[in-house]
């Protein structure tokens, strides 16, 4: 089996929660390539400092597509603050992304 | 290290999930497919731009081929009336010529009165011809009324009545645009009178929203689907064609004791000046 190959970004000067998502994408195609550039986006703008994304890449780690019942991609997971939550697309509708993140008119 | 199973994918997808799924697939936000076995990658945008390509360069044949048609159906008619009109009127003005000078001659006068009368059908047949290949009427009086013509003529030609309704009176349609309404119509009529078994028709031209309707419609037998779709239809392929030129559907319903309706539907835009 192939090693896992995960991407991952840590803002080290993060302070108090931080937001743990899982990104799950299909290379460099062109919905997968949009959701990283617009979860980035959205992280800097509403959660700087707090925030760590973990990219998979599901051409090369099925395994994990698998543990995470993620059946398209883009596929994201935030994984901490509880509750877990579920995106699926290119996160292009930045008010939809956010409602369903939580993080509307949390000040973040 | 233990490899996950694949998720049961029947027993997942359930309420909002199935939702967000289909959400994501309809709006071509979906770059993969997670499969037990395989992980499949999907180019929905990329596949639907490639059969809009598809689609757009088969329009586009079916308008040069549409126009090619018509281009040689106008020399045709040209050559038709030119040569055999002209050389048909000689025939006529030499044989009155020769009943002139023959006045006495009972045998002579009566063959050259059966020949003048053949030569009479004879015109009458070059300009009938010459007018389908090239209907000059259309470009005189318009789509409209030659619609209106047609149908007058279609119940002398067949004895069938056929009534024409328009809302469209004073629209003024490009040249392209009422040829190919005009040949569609013209076609129809044809398979009434030839395959229909019909005791009325009707034709209408009706503008409704952006759209021009052309409806033919006739109480014979009903077309049966598998002729609708047959590849050997070439007259509906022809009608259907023309339509897809304009951006334009063309639909066929039959059934039996109701009689085949005919429906075009063109952008105003594509047939109106």
């Amino acid at each position: 089996m192939k090693a896992r190959r995960h991407e991952r970004v840590r803002d080290k000067t993060a302070r108090g929660a931080t937001y743990v998502f899982r990104l799950f994408v299909a290379g460099n195609e062109s919905n997968s390539s949009q959701a990283r550039g617009n979860l980035a986006r959205l992280c800097e703008e509403h959660l700087k400092g707090h925030f760590e994304i973990e990219t998979v890449n599901v051409l090369r780690d099925a395994a994990t597509a698998y543990k995470y019942n993620v059946l398209l991609t883009p596929t994201l997971i935030l994984i901490k603050p509880p509750p877990k939550v579920t995106v699926v697309g290119n996160l292009s509708d930045n008010q939809q992304v956010l409602a369903a993140l939580g993080l509307t008119g949390n000040g973040r | 290290m233990s490899v996950p199973k694949p998720p049961s994918h029947e027993s997942k997808i359930k309420g909002k999930e199935a939702e967000a799924f289909i959400h994501a697939l309809r709006t071509h936000q979906v770059d993969a497919i997670v499969g037990d076995r395989h992980i499949m990658v999907v180019r929905l945008k990329q596949a639907e731009e490639n059969l809009k390509n598809s689609r757009d360069q088969v329009r586009a044949l079916a308008t040069r081929l549409q126009s090619i048609r018509e281009n040689e159906r106008v020399v045709i008619a040209r050559d038709i009336h030119d040569e055999l009109g002209q050389k048909l009127a000689s025939l006529e003005l030499g044989l009155s010529w020769l009943a002139q000078v023959t006045p006495k001659q009972q045998p002579l006068q009566e063959k050259i009165g059966s020949l003048s009368a053949l030569v009479t059908t004879l015109i009458q047949s070059v300009q009938r011809i010459s007018d389908e290949l090239r209907p000059g009427v259309l470009e005189e009086l318009g789509l409209v009324k030659t619609l209106k013509s047609e149908a007058r003529e279609f119940k002398e030609h067949t004895g069938i009545p056929c009534t024409f309704e328009t809302n469209m009176g004073k629209a003024k349609f490009d040249r392209l645009g009422s040829v190919a309404i005009f040949r569609i119509a013209q076609g129809a009529l044809t398979n009434i009178a030839r395959h229909a078994n019909a005791s009325r028709a009707m034709i209408a031209l009706m503008k409704r929203n952006n759209d021009l309707i052309l409806t033919v419609n006739d109480n014979g037998k009903g077309i049966a689907k598998k002729r609708v779709l047959s590849a050997n239809s070439l007259g509906i392929i022809g009608m259907r064609e023309r339509a897809l030129a304009l951006d334009g559907t063309l639909t066929l319903r039959g059934s039996t004791g109701k009689g085949t309706t005919l429906t075009v539907r063109i952008p105003l835009s594509r047939v109106l000046h």
